[in-house]
């Protein structure tokens, strides 16, 4: 039978508060799910979706109310400890450690929960250190650290146990852009070089899950709403292309109308600058030649041309009907 | 060749006991709070003796109980509500992922504990008797190294069974640890003779093993001539070793079910309660 | 208006720190757990003093010593309570660094906070002297209890206690995990020295001079004068001596050298506050935490 990192089936969680305290929650309806090892997975989804409510029964912190979740081929709810071995967790805006150890001594004792030979535990985070661009920071105490090198040091201490399945949740919350790239960038690196191993990230960054996802789950309300690679999500919403032209100033503007397949134009023209800004849609890619030939008959020159991919934002808009916000 | 199931739960406790050992190191303030201020209690309890012209094994009595009391209060606080602390600092959940038993993370707290506590506790009872003038007479030291031992054993014992106990408590931690401090110094005996509660209740109290350890400890330091133990040394021995097994049992059951407990519910790594 | 919103903080504060102490359970538990511990602290005296008597607790001394004891909760309550605010709000809630930065007076939120504990001690207070006056003996006559003096020197101790907590928050602005040592150990430093279970002439000369610049020493007689005059002075003619070290004082200068040295020690927390908070956002401590 084939094994997949991850397999949750009719996964449920509810939460059901104190006496008094409100209605029960539903965090996870009837989740499925299927991680293939050696994927980078995104759980893409607004806060509150139930991202971290999944990763933390997948990471053994939480048992479901009903339905199945596999790690490893492994039952989370009775096979935890063998789970344990394979595994490893980083969260976004981690406080984790003692303030009053160094950022090495921090990593070092955590990695002997993992049962690391001293020795090979500190080469390893020296090493990770250095990639992260910390090796300055290692004697600093951790409270004298920033958001974003606090962050890198969280990172580091989950993948200096060396994980099969390593869980992130939103790793670059907060963080700048240099620091997420960092961090993006070592993922990917990370799994390119151990293809064996797999990642399964949950952020409600878009770009992040396009960019580093080889497949994604929109997740809302606690239920998974696609599942696809971000390519093929975002085909799911290329029913119509939309097209932005910059031209010289348009006299002709009947090139647009009589041809199949355009719709929704629309002219801005820019005087000062002698120039016209048009908006269409095409149901066709080749309808853009026609257009292109027909304004360039007319004597105008095209300045640009932008074809509008559709992001992740719209494929999110397009399942729910409301974006992030 | 990977190291067997021992090796590994032995460096999970080496690794947990090293911020408490290396920690209170790094913040020298330790010393006027841990050891200076804990005499003022002593020497207040130790003057009252005076002042009432009490024998004066009592006042030795006062300053070694009141050296003691550091480690009912790191127990308290540093072993029973520490997985307060470290759920809300983040700590508690990379513990529960950690594919060590938690038996080993508890075991490298209490060590850690110890080895600081001792520093304290040591250093109380040396000023204390210094300012205050006692004789020990001590009689039998391979007996005293003996019962300490086991006495610490089964307190933080005890403490890691609170620890488990207290895993899903939020701030009900921090006032039940408050609740706890002042009954154990008065039901344990720390600045009297415990026999003076009388035989059941001093016999009750004996479920804290600080009560007994420090009965001991007492009859060892001052030949007992007043007649103050309440139970032979031996048999004060034979009980606290069977509560350090006893609650390192209770302690090892109550974290498995407590952990399911807070599996169940969501409460292992629900923080601000 | 200034008054007026310094006055909201306070009241806001009272009502967080009232949540905070008493909301983790329900009120049975937190009316046991508030009486259960200082019940129990002042047993360990009572054992203490039955051990070397005897049994015998209707001494003037016995009296003297459960009175101070069952006061003392109100200096170990609050001072613990203020420091544990900081300590709380800054590593566990992480909280401290907003209001810190909000616009109100942090005083005024500390004190706010402090009111709750004084009105939680009272009540433990109560009910510890209830017991010793009905189960021990200890010499309180309502009916003789001088009021006026009771007033004004609750009302002084507790503003000289509040003041005195707020210098020792300022100082857990600097330390490290160390509140519960603060608490353990200064308020260890004024039961030593300000006569609170016996009287300061069992202190050598030297510490006799400082307990006589303490408020709290001050405070403690005028409040033992004020709810048991007669065991006072019972206390005071022992064996023709000076027993207390203040005897010789009327109840008129006592309050005057309350009011007078509680004006000095305002003056000398409020400075070491206001150091202190220098110095810890000079080294970033605000925020910081210290776990280990």
């Amino acid at each position: 039978m084939h094994q997949y990192a991850v397999e949750t089936q009719s996964l449920t969680r509810v939460f059901t508060p104190k006496k008094r305290e409100g209605e029960p929650v539903n965090a996870l309806n009837s989740v499925d799910l299927k991680i293939e090892t050696g994927e980078l997975f995104g759980l893409l989804g607004p806060n509150g979706a139930g991202k971290t409510t999944l990763l933390k029964i997948l990471c053994t912190l939480l048992l479901p109310t009903s339905g199945k979740a596999f790690v490893a081929g492994l039952d989370v709810e009775n096979q935890y400890e063998d789970i344990r071995t394979k595994i490893n967790m980083v969260s976004g805006g981690e406080m984790s450690g003692y303030g009053l150890l160094t950022v090495r001594e921090n990593l070092w004792m955590f990695s002997q929960f993992y049962g690391i030979k001293s020795k090979v535990a500190k080469d390893k985070i020296d090493r990770l250190l250095e990639t992260f661009g910390m090796t300055d920071k290692s004697k600093a105490k951790l409270r004298t650290l920033s958001t974003g090198q606090r962050q890198k040091m969280n990172v580091i201490r989950g993948f200096v146990t060396d994980p099969e399945i390593i869980f992130l949740d939103e790793p670059t919350l907060g963080l700048d852009v240099n620091a997420s790239r960092i961090i993006r960038t070592f993922i990917l690196d990370w799994l390119k070089d151990n293809p064996d191993k797999t990642v399964v990230l949950t952020t409600h960054y878009m770009a992040e899950a396009d960019e580093l996802c080889d497949r994604i789950a929109i997740i809302d309300q606690g239920g998974i709403l696609a599942c696809d690679t971000p390519e093929r999500l975002k085909k799911t919403v290329r029913m119509n292309t939309m097209l932005s032209m910059d031209v010289t100033l348009l006299k002709n503007r009947e090139v647009f109308q009589g041809l199949n397949g355009v719709g929704n134009v629309s002219f801005v023209d820019d005087s000062e600058r002698n120039q016209t800004h048009v908006k269409f849609v095409v149901q066709d890619d080749s309808c853009v030649s026609d257009i292109v030939s027909g304004v360039l008959d007319q004597g105008s020159k095209i300045i640009s041309l932008q074809k509008t991919e559709p992001t992740l934002e719209d494929v999110f808009i397009k399942m729910v009907g409301k974006g992030f916000e | 060749m990977t190291d067997g199931w021992l090796v590994k739960n032995l460096r999970a406790i080496r690794g947990r006991a090293y911020p408490r050992v290396i920690g209170a190191g790094r913040e020298p303030s330790w010393i006027f709070f841990e050891i200076v201020l804990p005499l003022f209690t002593v020497a207040a309890y130790a003057y009252i003796y005076k002042f009432m012209d009490a024998r004066a094994e009592l006042i030795g009595y006062v300053v070694l109980g009141g050296a003691m009391t550091a480690f009912w209060l790191n127990v308290l606080w540093n072993m029973a509500s520490q997985f307060y602390w470290e759920k809300e600092i983040g700590n508690l959940q990379l513990y529960m992922i950690a594919p060590i038993s938690r038996m080993s993370v508890l075991a490298g707290m209490a060590l850690g504990g110890m080895f600081s506590t001792t520093l304290h506790a040591a250093s109380t009872l040396l000023i204390g008797t210094l300012l205050f003038n006692i004789t020990y007479q001590l009689v039998d030291p391979i007996m005293l190294i003996l019962i300490f031992t086991t006495t610490l054993v089964a307190l933080y014992g005890m403490g890691m069974m609170f620890a488990s106990m207290y895993l899903l408590f939020g701030r009900e931690a921090h006032h039940l640890s408050n609740l706890l401090t002042d009954p154990v110094y008065l039901v344990s005996g720390f600045y009297f003779p415990v026999n003076s509660l009388g035989t059941w209740a001093a016999a009750g109290a004996s479920l804290i093993p600080v009560t007994l350890g420090l009965d001991a400890m007492r009859q060892l330091f001052f030949s007992d001539v007043s007649g103050d133990g309440f139970l032979p040394l031996n048999i004060e021995l034979l009980i606290l070793a069977g509560l350090s097994i006893l609650f390192l049992v209770l302690a090892k059951y109550s974290l498995s079910y407590m952990e399911y407990l807070g599996k169940t519910t969501g409460r292992l790594t629900l923080r601000w309660q | 208006m200034a008054i007026m919103h310094d006055l909201r903080t306070l009241k806001n504060a009272a009502w967080l720190g009232w949540q905070m102490e008493a909301n983790w359970t329900d009120p049975f538990l937190f009316a046991t757990y508030s009486i259960v511990k200082p019940i129990s602290a002042t047993l360990i005296l009572v054992f203490m003093y039955m051990v070397v008597t005897g049994g015998q607790t209707n001494s003037a001394f016995f009296s003297y010593m459960y009175v101070g004891n069952a006061l003392y909760m109100y200096v170990a309550e609050v001072l613990f309570g203020v420091t544990w605010v900081i300590h709380d709000d800054r590593e566990h809630y992480m909280t401290l660094k907003q209001v810190y930065i909000a616009p109100i007076k942090f005083p005024a939120y500390i004190l706010g906070r402090s009111a709750i504990k004084i009105a939680i001690t009272s009540a433990g207070v109560f009910v510890t002297l209830l017991f010793g006056v009905i189960v021990l003996g200890v010499g309180i006559d309502i009916g003789a209890v001088d009021w006026p003096l009771f007033a004004a020197s609750m009302l002084l101790g507790m503003s000289c206690i509040c003041v005195l907590g707020l210098a020792l928050g300022g100082v857990t602005f600097l330390t490290a995990k160390h509140s519960i040592g603060i608490n353990e150990g200064v308020a260890g430093v004024f039961y030593v020295l300000s006569g609170v279970i016996f009287p300061i002439t069992a202190l050598p000369g030297w510490a006799q001079s400082i307990s006589k610049v303490l408020p709290i020493t001050y405070w403690m007689d005028s409040m033992r004068r004020a709810l048991m005059p007669e065991t006072m002075s019972e206390m005071n003619s022992l064996s023709g001596l000076d027993v207390t070290g203040l005897g010789t004082f009327d109840n008129l200068f006592i309050m005057a050298f309350l009011a007078l040295s509680a004006a000095i020690f305002f003056m000398i927390s409020l400075g070491v506050f206001r150091y202190a908070d220098n110095v810890a956002r000079k080294q970033g401590k605000i925020d910081w935490t210290t776990a280990y």
